[in-house]
């Protein structure tokens, strides 16, 4: 009580609000255990927030290891409370000046640390921030500096949850105000669903001011397809294999021509893990948008600890299973859908006869897909199958269109339009439902965005992107034909839920809003590099006032507009340009100098 | 009053101890001259024994490439002025000439950055990329791989505007004390003979098992000799190696070195050396600097034309492929062992298949390699490639 008292008293001068919430919390959520070197340690529901031999050494050596990453310029913002032995080792480590705030999710868990032991004065000079997650987001994004996390894991975890909803917000407030361009090298796959995707990425990117640098593969499709023409398969493997190594090596040619701030792969993109790896020792950073059921495609295992930053549509086990394989950073980022692309269209006579229907179905003929469909077959509505892949499934060639022949995405908006009620079901390989139905795919969201009805198969991830006031789902087979019945006489009913649900994707789920978090959730782990120039500190202007004590570098600086974002590599380009019959001036001269060595850190080949 | 010259040569080892003559030149040429070398901050130590030298200034390319990485990450005004602040480091006023050697970017901005007027690798303004006559001979015969008759240590004393000099005696090494328990290397009676153990490049590495074979032909063809073993510390594994590949009564007559001696040591140990056997270029060239006789062995993309050591005498083999051209893929399956020991013990030597036998001569227009058995070069050849290179005069 003595020392909870006497830290409290201390605590008041800066924070006063959260002494008055102290006094009035319970505490009593850690046990103190004693540490064989005499310090209290503790323990939380069983497990040890603090090392039981030596906790202010364990301390010490978490702080050193922070140093390493915290910028001076930078806010530390210390996730995990604890006894705060590591909050006072980085306090008596920083750098003078260097600012630090705790995040302090629970109260409780505060007052057991200031009762547990004497803490010095160094509480005064750290700040402390609590409420809900999005109180403490809006405090931090108040500061408006580059914010560091660093996380005391042995007590950040107990309150997991907290603290990804408090990056939750942030992530959300940086994409909202982010004014800076960043130069995305977007690297697509040579075919496949993901290749859109990748289109849509790049749209997204360009629509939100950034420089875009599109790597796209699908121009060797053709040559990749007459590599598989081989009959043996080995020869076939084994050719595409190495001609997607040659396409890895020309994507890491393009990136030192024109070394980009951000590699975002999306899945499928030819990138070899010697590649990836190379590209990590040059300093690139890379991220992949991993756009498939990671159960199903798994070569995410040969290339895991080969992306800096891994964002996937399934959560859990997934997540898991990544890191396992060496995967440091792992997020949750949906499918979405492409307004531009999927939209509600106003179909001709004949396009309608041509397109329409009472049911249709979009998609290549999985296993589950075969054995189920036929079963939603009836006299009671008339059904189109449209896609490819269906060859052998006789009780569906009455509704088969174009022979099974692949449709374009133009043609498939048109039936998403033109159809009364859109089937919807997940691609399984085994017969029946998904029996592990996660993440939810493009097909969902891009009915919605054209403002289309579907019954959709039940997902678990579903509930978090539409409300069932937004999408119909269904969980089993045997619900279906009721399901058709019961809306196709219900067209006022369809209508309210197509424009729900396109209402909700224009709102929450286009690229632009998985872009914007993709950068957003690379920006907050990287505040000196990419949240820096997200949050526009390179530009112009900013330079301009940093070079008043150099006035020497203004000409140099006045060459570019205001809003414009200047790099290093800007500025030699720019001399470099200009340098023809004239003689170099000394600023200039050093400017180059220094180019050379960032030239020979991105010299990739 | 003399002039201030500043002769900038940023690239390794073997370059830097090749600067010999240009200095040696300058200096005969210019004699109230005031020479300084710029040259990468970890060869400093024999930039300091390089003779005519004022004052050797290091160059911090780590420094360098940390504060470029900082920049590119966020370029900051603050950038310019620790940069600048470092150039004022090396000079507050500009010397009259740089002497830039390297065709490196950052070798000839460092000479518009540090002197009124620079020479040497490229012609016009730092960006213009015109390659000197001399900058431009020595790249032809890099990208040509053809024969050299003008030493690439000689084609310096062309970048700085000076014939080649008179004479290039053995540097004068400042005595330095071994590690006591090296310190008896060729103080006692007998040959001993210097044996590297490491190379360049890996694709130059020599077999530890080629390597013990020479020690053991060595230390059987020359009564009472002693092998020394030189390498840095990365190196110190193969020569635990090549030692295991040795019989055990020859283990006593070797003396490994590697991973414990300075750069000064090493040029200390190299002059109590009769002979240095060796792929790796860099101390190959600092054995010859200092007046040992050097035996090369080049393989893969090691040229003798390009870089055989500079002087008289010293022997190079070079590997050959079909056509008899040098080349990065010519792994050699047959190796000159007994014929370096004949070398060495001045016996007929026989030719080696895929292998050519170089000798190194000098006269007025500088050194060359000339084929084993075949007349040397007649000097009106070299004098007219002078001729047309045409030093400027300074």
């Amino acid at each position: 009580m003595e020392y909870l008292n006497h830290n409290l008293d201390n605590l008041r001068q800066i924070a006063p609000d959260l002494v008055a919430l102290l006094r009035t919390c319970s505490g009593g959520v850690l046990a103190m255990v004693p540490s064989r070197e005499g310090s209290p340690s503790a323990r939380y529901h069983d497990q040890w927030v603090h090392s039981a031999y030596d906790p202010k050494k364990e301390a010490r050596s978490w702080a050193e290891q922070q140093l390493k990453e915290w910028k001076h310029e930078e806010v530390a913002v210390v996730l995990g409370v604890g006894l705060l032995y590591h909050v006072e080792a980085l306090a008596h480590s920083r750098p003078p000046d260097a600012r630090m705030v705790v995040v302090v999710p629970d109260p409780s868990v505060l007052k057991d640390a200031l009762g547990a032991r004497p803490l010095g004065s160094w509480i005064n000079s750290v700040q402390w921030v609590t409420g809900t997650a999005e109180d403490v987001a809006a405090q931090l994004e108040a500061r408006s500096s580059p914010l560091r996390f660093l996380t005391y894991g042995p007590a950040a975890r107990f309150h997991a949850d907290f603290h990804q909803r408090l990056e939750a917000s942030l992530r959300r407030m940086m994409a909202d105000k982010t004014g800076g361009r960043l130069h995305v090298a977007v690297v697509g796959p040579i075919y496949g669903g993901s290749l859109p995707i990748a289109r849509s990425v790049v749209s997204a990117l360009n629509e939100l001011g950034h420089r875009v640098s599109w790597l796209d593969h699908h121009v060797h499709q053709e040559s990749y397809e007459a590599f598989g023409s081989y009959r043996d398969e080995r020869h076939r493997l084994m050719l595409q294999s190495r001609f997607a190594d040659v396409l890895s090596l020309s994507t890491m040619a393009h990136l030192a021509e024109d070394p980009p701030d951000l590699v975002l792969a999306i899945a499928q993109a030819p990138m070899t893990l010697a590649v990836l790896q190379h590209l990590r020792k040059k300093k690139f950073v890379t991220a992949m948008w991993f756009v498939e059921n990671y159960r199903h495609l798994t070569y995410w295992q040969q290339l895991a600890a080969g992306y800096d930053y891994w964002f996937v549509i399934q959560q859990g086990d997934c997540h898991a299973a990544l890191k396992r394989a060496g995967a440091a950073h792992v997020h949750y980022l949906p499918m979405a859908a492409d307004p531009a692309v999927h939209r509600p269209m106003t179909l001709t006579q004949t396009e309608q006869q041509d397109y329409g229907a009472d049911v249709s179905f979009v998609g290549a003929g999985y296993a589950n897909r075969r054995s189920l469909l036929p079963q939603w077959l009836s006299s009671e509505w008339t059904m189109k199958l449209w896609g490819n892949e269906w060859d052998g499934t006789q009780a569906l060639s009455g509704v088969l269109q174009r022979n099974g022949a692949r449709i374009d995405t133009e043609t498939c908006m048109k039936v998403f339009n033109a159809t009364a009620v859109n089937l919807n079901l997940h691609s399984y390989s085994g017969a029946g439902m998904d029996p592990q139905p996660d993440f939810v795919n493009p097909r969902t969201f891009e009915l919605a965005a054209c403002g289309a009805f579907q019954l959709v198969d039940a997902r678990t991830l579903l509930p978090d992107l539409f409300t069932s006031d937004e999408v119909v789902s269904f969980r089993r087979p045997d619900d279906v034909p009721q399901l058709i019945r019961t809306w196709l006489t219900d067209p006022e009913g369809r209508r309210g839920y197509a424009e729900a649900s396109r209402r909700r994707v224009l709102r929450d789920h286009t690229y632009r809003h998985r872009v914007q978090e993709l950068l957003a959730t690379v920006g907050l782990a990287q505040p000196d590099r990419i949240g820096a120039i997200l949050r526009g500190d390179r530009l112009t202007t900013g330079l301009k006032e940093r070079a008043a004590s150099v006035p020497e570098l203004l000409p140099l600086l006045n060459r570019f507009p205001a809003g414009q974002r200047v790099e290093l590599k800007d500025l030699a380009a720019d001399i470099r340009a200009r340098a023809s019959g004239r003689q170099l001036a000394r600023e200039e001269l050093l400017v180059l100098m220094l180019d050379s060595y960032r030239a020979e850190t991105k010299d990739l080949v | 009053m003399g002039k201030r010259a500043l002769l900038i040569q940023l690239a390794r080892l073997g370059d830097l101890v090749q600067t010999i003559p240009a200095v040696t030149a300058l200096k005969e040429a210019h004699a109230d001259w005031m020479l300084d070398l710029l040259c990468p901050a970890h060869l400093q130590d024999i930039g300091r024994i390089l003779p005519g030298i004022s004052t050797v200034v290091g160059w911090d390319g780590t420094e360098w490439s940390r504060r470029a990485r900082r920049a590119e990450k966020e370029f900051r005004p603050e950038y310019v002025v620790e940069a600048d602040a470092d150039i004022r480091a090396v000079t507050q006023e500009p010397y009259d000439y740089a002497c830039v050697l390297n065709q490196h970017p950052r070798a000839i901005l460092a000479g518009a950055l540090l002197a009124r007027e620079s020479m040497g690798a490229i012609i016009g303004r730092p960006l213009d990329q015109t390659l000197s006559p001399w900058a431009a001979y020595v790249r032809a015969i890099a990208r040509d791989r053809r024969a050299n008759r003008i030493h690439l240590a000689d084609a310096f004393c062309g970048m700085c505007g000076v014939h080649p000099p008179r004479d290039v005696p053995p540097i004068p090494v400042r005595s330095v004390p071994l590690p006591h328990d090296l310190d008896p290397i060729g103080q006692s009676s007998g040959p001993w003979i210097g044996l590297l153990v490491g190379a360049g490049a890996p694709e130059r590495l020599i077999p530890v098992t080629v390597w013990a074979e020479v020690i053991a032909g060595c230390l059987g063809a020359l009564h009472g000799s002693r092998v020394v073993l030189l390498g840095s510390g990365e190196e110190q594994g193969r020569a635990g190696w090549i030692q295991t590949a040795l019989s055990s009564s020859l283990v006593g007559r070797v003396w490994d070195t590697t991973g414990r001696l300075s750069l000064t040591e090493l040029a200390q140990t190299l002059t109590r050396c009769r002979v240095v056997i060796g792929a790796d270029t860099g101390p190959l060239h600092l054995a010859a600097a200092v007046g040992t006789q050097v035996i090369g062995w080049y393989c893969a993309r090691a040229r003798v034309h390009e870089t055989g050591p500079y002087g008289q005498s010293h022997w190079v083999w070079q590997a050959e492929g079909v056509d008899g051209r040098a080349g990065e893929t010519i792994q050699p399956t047959r190796w000159p062992i007994e014929e370096t020991i004949a070398l060495l013990t001045n016996q007929p030597v026989a030719s080696v298949p895929n292998w050519s036998l170089w000798n190194s001569q000098r006269d007025r227009w500088g050194a060359y390699y000339v084929q084993a058995g075949q007349e040397p070069v007649a000097p009106l050849e070299r004098e007219q490639i002078w001729n047309d290179l045409h030093p400027t005069a300074v």
